[in-house]
């Protein structure tokens, strides 16, 4: 019975020792995956900083107004952002690719669902990021305009602008992530719509005489004639 | 791909037909038949008056008017077909064309370069359409200076009405003189004249398919020319006609001003860095400039614009401007309407931190001279009210302390635009 | 003896104009004769032309180049002798050249026996034949045509104490046409000529002829009546002969001397030729053209004449202030160069001796509605001397060789009437008749050549004009038209090349010949008609239909 013991406890231990050696060879593979991920995602944040610092991109974002926002947020420039952000996505890539070289049971399906997210993922933040850029230069372009042109509350139509494009931006954002699409679709939806519906009330209704004045104004007359009807002589040149 | 034509075949072989002159004299229009007949008519007795022996021809760079403008241009021309003509020594040809794109006057004005340049005109003039004040003898006064003095650009000096191109008096003017270091009184004209070495060079510029070869190019020659050392000199005209086609917008007229300053100190600051004094420019007959008839200003509408504006857009300006300075003008804002006083300082400053912010692009620069429209209304509300009753010596005391401020002012600015804070 | 008499003649005609006195010395004083001249009528008949017009050559105290005349019906010695001068008529007349003579008819020298007699009392026979005033203040408002050397128009005689009219310098007293026996008198003297068998008068002077009072004393009726009587007279009398008024006129003014076919054959125009020059130093066309709009249409049998040069200054008179000015500033930069409201220069200095100027001047001057006058010396390059006193520069000896006297005289050349030219530009050795007859690209031999064309052409001294229009001002472009023969002239009045699209849509099909090289130029079509041109290039092409 010893014998057997001792032959089981043998038979076992090899087993275990077989395992792993078998293992072994497969993490020393994954070790060297992710190192030379590491190497590589290195090198391609390098690259990649290097191609967008002399492309200007962080010139053309400036002109953007993705500085400011960055910069507000306390975060790195946009340049470093991308640098970093393609580091860590190509490491991380190269670490799942070292993982599923293990061959843990039912990890390499997961790691598929990951890949396969990973464009859609990329593309919303894509989405979010110039969507808030876009947000944030039209909701100032109407506040200007709106000053300069002296209508009434220009701060809460900038206000409605900057909010109408980040609600339209996150829908999309979240219908490109998959996530409760159709829930966020018809809530925006409404939203707009009841929006849209509120300002045509107001403005069709309570404001018809001021639409009619400003249609007047903007289509009916030459320019020239509108100089006249201004208030007062300066010519500013 | 090959480039664009600026001059389109038939215009081409009108000035094969004209030949090399002596003196070119630009004139871009559109739907001007309102004025620019007695204009034309103008431009043509000066040249029989005072250059009859020269080489002469009108060009008319038009925007595509629908009311006769190009005919009655034409019909200014002196030739062997119409009937004769014998206080004219020679032919003068007046000829028409219509520019690709939408009516601009740097668009004509591209069109009238290349036209002097084929044509090799020594001496060039451009009289806007609608200068109906234009006298035969402007034309004597602005090419005068370039045909017998070599002056490469002639820039005129009006009489004007104390409140008309506040935005000239209280921000070109003074950022010309003291950023660039020209003293000119009106360096965004409508009556010039250049010399064909200027001609050329602004020519080759690399503008006319940017903002600032359609609008405010008149003010990029004249930058030009002060970036690249050519002599300038000044003549006096007379009184100078308000132009319906000049922009009442302070919006356009903004970005036509100080978007194209800001512009070419972002691009060229090699050119003013140094610039230490602003160089006097001659004046060739220069007399009081300044006239007082009464003029219908609505103060309170400008108090209330500049007020309301700077509140509304604190979070824009608290992207541009200093803490200080952001601070300084909301002070103003408090000021009530008697009291109101926009200062010299403040006002040099803020446009330096302008220009600041544009040079980083801290927003889109479009947005920044937009941005520059309700601060400038206070300006001009203290200017109105400071020279109500004022005669012409305290005006011109006014704008000359204004550009000495922005003189002072200009450390500051150099230190901002280094990086400073 | 008269050669055939084709009416018209003077319509084909190319004239040469020259002084006696300054063409060829046969006799060794120093002055050319009419010995000289006949042996010179081959050189004459070589370069093509077939009329000569003789500038005054009667005696005369020579104050006036001969146009201050002592004595009508003779020739003065200096020049020879009247059988002399018939010998010269009658070798003309057998190379077929035909001869224009002088005929003053407003004044004579005060040498003159008529003068001495009238100014030797007053109740002389010919007292009234010169007009005689007791003040200077009579026919007040008459211009001063000499300028710089007279003060007023009366000058006093001493002799009889009373004042005379002279519209020219006061050496020269005009003859009072309101005079009948003047009148008559004077006839006989052209009769005289005319019977000898000269073809032509020039009758200087014209518009001067009769004075009223309240009026400028130009231009008058009653000197056209003298003028009308004179012509019916030759014409009666001596068919086919022909009456040259010169009269410095606007063209309107002109065309009364004309008056309906019975008055003058043919009238200098005058206004043209300053504007020609203008034309080319402008670079423009407009002068030219607008001259010739102004000018009226004259009868079918009588002709203008025109000139570049002539022994005068090229006078101003006919211009505006303005163009004067343009024209002193342009030709005239040496105050010594003007004189009497002209510019007194030859025609090669004037064009600065640029060879393809005065081709295209000539070549105007050949194709342009008139007949053409070629001043001597011109057709080979001739300068002057502005440093000779009145007019005197523009009529230096002819060149004819580079030896003695430049081959004028064998005179020592002290004696010569006239300095020769020296400068190494335009004096004898570089400018004679000798070395261009060597050289066929010489300027001589371009004008036979252009001679020889236009005499070929009748189109040019007959046809009608119409002026194209290009829209290059630089170009001058007409066409010339005599029944079913049609050219073509366009001229560059520029210094640089240029491109011209002429509008020849009334003539399409036809093809361009080239009237020099006779070359074929392409078929008009409907296209504007596209010609590249040279600077102050021009082109002859006749019109053909094949």
């Amino acid at each position: 019975m010893w014998d057997n013991f001792v032959r089981e406890m043998m038979r076992a231990a090899n087993e275990i020792v077989n395992g792993f050696a078998r293992f072994l060879p497969r993490f020393l593979e994954m070790l060297v995956i992710v190192l030379v991920g590491w190497l590589i995602a290195f090198v391609l944040r390098a690259l990649l900083r290097s191609v967008l610092k002399l492309t200007r991109f962080d010139k053309l974002s400036e002109h953007t107004g993705a500085t400011q926002l960055l910069r507000g947020a306390a975060l790195p420039s946009l340049t470093e952002l991308v640098s970093r952000f393609v580091f860590w996505l190509a490491w991380l890539g190269f670490i799942l690719l070292g993982i599923s070289v293990l061959g843990v049971v039912g990890f390499e399906e997961h790691v598929a669902t990951f890949f396969a997210f990973l464009p859609r993922l990329i593309v919303s933040l894509f989405i979010l990021f110039f969507g808030l850029l876009a947000a944030s230069f039209f909701s100032r372009a109407v506040l200007l305009g709106a000053v300069n042109a002296d209508l009434p509350s220009p701060r809460i139509i900038s206000w409605a602008v900057r909010t109408m494009i980040i609600l339209f931006v996150g829908s999309m954002a979240f219908e490109e992530l998959g996530i409760s699409s159709s829930t966020v679709i018809a809530a925006f939806a409404m939203t707009f719509g009841a929006l849209m519906l509120g300002l045509a009330l107001a403005f069709g209704l309570g404001g018809k005489d001021l639409a009619r004045r400003y249609l007047e104004k903007r289509f009916a007359r030459e320019p020239h004639e509108e100089n006249r009807e201004r208030e007062d002589e300066l010519s500013p040149l | 791909m090959p480039e664009e034509t600026i001059l389109s075949d038939e215009f081409v072989r009108e000035l094969i037909n004209v030949g090399e002159v002596d003196i070119l004299v630009g004139v871009p229009t559109h739907n001007d038949a309102r004025t620019v007949g007695q204009v034309v008519q103008a431009v043509r007795a000066g040249l029989l008056k005072y250059f009859p022996r020269a080489r002469s021809v009108i060009i008319n760079a038009d925007g595509g008017s629908r009311d006769g403008t190009r005919e009655l241009v034409c019909a200014a021309s002196i030739n062997d077909t119409t009937t004769s003509d014998l206080s004219a020594l020679r032919t003068l040809h007046s000829i028409s064309t219509q520019y690709e794109g939408n009516p601009a006057n740097g668009t004509a004005l591209r069109t009238i370069l290349a036209a002097a340049d084929l044509l090799q005109a020594k001496a060039c003039a451009v009289v806007s359409p609608e200068s109906a004040s234009l006298e035969p003898e402007w034309i004597e006064r602005l090419l005068g200076p370039v045909i017998r003095e070599s002056a490469d650009l002639v820039l005129p000096v009006y009489v004007r009405h104390k409140f008309d191109g506040l935005l000239i008096r209280n921000l070109v003017y003074p950022v010309t003189r003291a950023v660039f270091g020209c003293s000119v009184r009106e360096p965004y004209p409508s009556d010039y004249a250049f010399s064909s070495a200027l001609g050329s060079h602004f020519l080759n510029q690399e503008i006319w398919s940017q903002e600032q070869g359609r609008h405010g190019t008149e003010l990029w020659l004249t930058l030009a020319a002060i970036i690249g050392s050519y002599k300038i000199s000044q003549s006096f005209l007379g009184a100078k006609s308000r132009l319906e086609s000049s922009p009442s917008d302070l919006v356009k007229a903004m970005r036509e001003t100080a978007g194209l300053l800001f512009c070419s100190m972002d691009c060229y600051p090699a050119a003013w860095r140094e610039v230490r004094e602003p160089l006097p420019v001659p004046c060739n007959g220069c007399q009081p400039t300044v006239s007082l008839e009464p003029m219908r200003v609505n103060r309170k509408r400008l108090y209330q614009m500049f007020t309301f504006g700077v509140a509304q857009l604190e979070p824009v300006f608290l992207s541009i401007l200093s803490s200080p300075t952001h601070d300084e003008l909301k002070r103003v804002t408090t000021l009530p309407e008697e009291d109101f006083m926009f200062p010299d300082q403040l006002w040099a400053r803020t446009v330096y931190e302008f220009a600041v912010a544009y040079h980083r692009a801290v927003i889109g620069r479009d947005h920044i001279v937009q941005a520059l429209v309700p601060i400038f209304r206070g300006r001009a509300l203290t200017f109105v009210t400071q020279n109500r009753e004022a005669g012409e010596e305290a005006i011109e005391k006014g704008i000359e302390a204004v550009c000495d401020t922005f003189e002072r002012e200009k450390p500051y600015l150099l230190q901002l635009w280094d990086g400073g804070k | 003896m008269p050669i055939s008499q084709d009416g018209l003649w003077y319509k084909d005609a190319v004239i040469y104009q020259l002084h006696v006195r300054s063409f060829y010395d046969s006799s060794g004083d120093g002055n050319g004769d009419f010995r000289g001249l006949a042996q010179k009528l081959d050189y004459l008949q070589d370069l093509g032309i077939n009329t000569i017009w003789l500038m005054p050559f009667f005696p005369s105290p020579l104050r006036d180049d001969g146009y201050d005349i002592a004595d009508y019906r003779t020739v003065n010695p200096i020049y020879g002798t009247l059988e002399d001068f018939k010998n010269f008529l009658d070798a003309a007349h057998k190379r077929n050249l035909r001869v224009i003579m002088e005929m003053v008819l407003n004044h004579t020298s005060d040498q003159h026996p008529w003068f001495q007699e009238s100014r030797s009392s007053r109740s002389n026979p010919r007292r009234d034949w010169y007009v005689w005033s007791d003040t200077d203040t009579r026919y007040k408002g008459t211009r001063i045509i000499f300028l710089d050397t007279e003060l007023s128009n009366w000058a006093w005689d001493p002799v009889s104490k009373q004042y005379y009219w002279h519209r020219f310098f006061s050496h020269q007293p005009d003859l009072n046409w309101d005079n009948p026996q003047l009148r008559e008198e004077m006839w006989d003297v052209m009769k005289f000529w005319l019977n000898m068998g000269v073809d032509a008068f020039r009758l200087d002077a014209v518009p001067y002829l009769v004075e009223r009072e309240g009026t400028n004393c130009e231009n008058l009726p009653e000197t056209h009546e003298v003028i009308k009587d004179v012509r019916a007279r030759m014409d009666r009398e001596f068919p086919g002969r022909m009456l040259l008024a010169e009269a410095n006129q606007w063209p309107a003014d002109l065309r009364a001397y004309f008056a309906n076919g019975d008055e003058f054959h043919m009238a200098f125009h005058f206004p043209l030729m300053p504007r020609m020059f203008m034309g080319v130093k402008l670079e423009d066309r407009k002068p030219i053209t607008e001259i010739l709009k102004q000018t009226p249409e004259i009868p079918d049998s009588c002709q203008w004449c025109l000139f570049l040069r002539n022994h005068d200054e090229l006078t101003l008179e006919m211009v505006t202030d303005m163009e004067r000015d343009y024209m002193y500033d342009e030709y005239a930069k040496e105050k010594g160069m003007r004189l009497n409201l002209g510019i007194r220069r030859r025609l090669a200095p004037l064009l600065d001796n640029d060879r393809r100027r005065i081709e295209l001047m000539n070549g105007m001057l050949m194709s342009m509605p008139g007949t053409p006058i070629i001043y001597y010396g011109d057709e080979i390059g001739m300068g002057d001397n502005i440093n000779l006193g009145d007019r005197n520069g523009v009529r230096t000896p002819m060149q004819w060789d580079g030896g003695w006297n430049g081959g004028f005289s064998t005179a020592d050349p002290e004696m010569l009437y006239s300095p020769l030219m020296l400068n190494p530009v335009y004096g004898y050795q570089a400018i004679n008749v000798t070395s261009h007859k060597r050289f066929d690209h010489s300027l001589l031999a371009w004008m036979k050549r252009l001679i020889k064309i236009r005499k070929a052409t009748p189109v040019f001294g007959r046809g009608s004009i119409q002026f194209l229009f290009p829209a290059n001002h630089r170009v001058l472009a007409y066409v010339r038209k005599l029944g079913s023969e049609t050219i073509l002239v366009v001229n560059n009045l520029s210094s640089s090349a240029q491109a011209v699209e002429l509008d020849l849509k009334p003539f399409k099909g036809n093809i361009l010949v080239e009237m020099f090289g006779k070359n074929v130029f392409p078929r008009i079509g409907d296209l504007p008609y596209l010609l590249t041109m040279g600077p102050y290039q021009f082109y002859w092409f006749k019109l053909r239909r094949l």
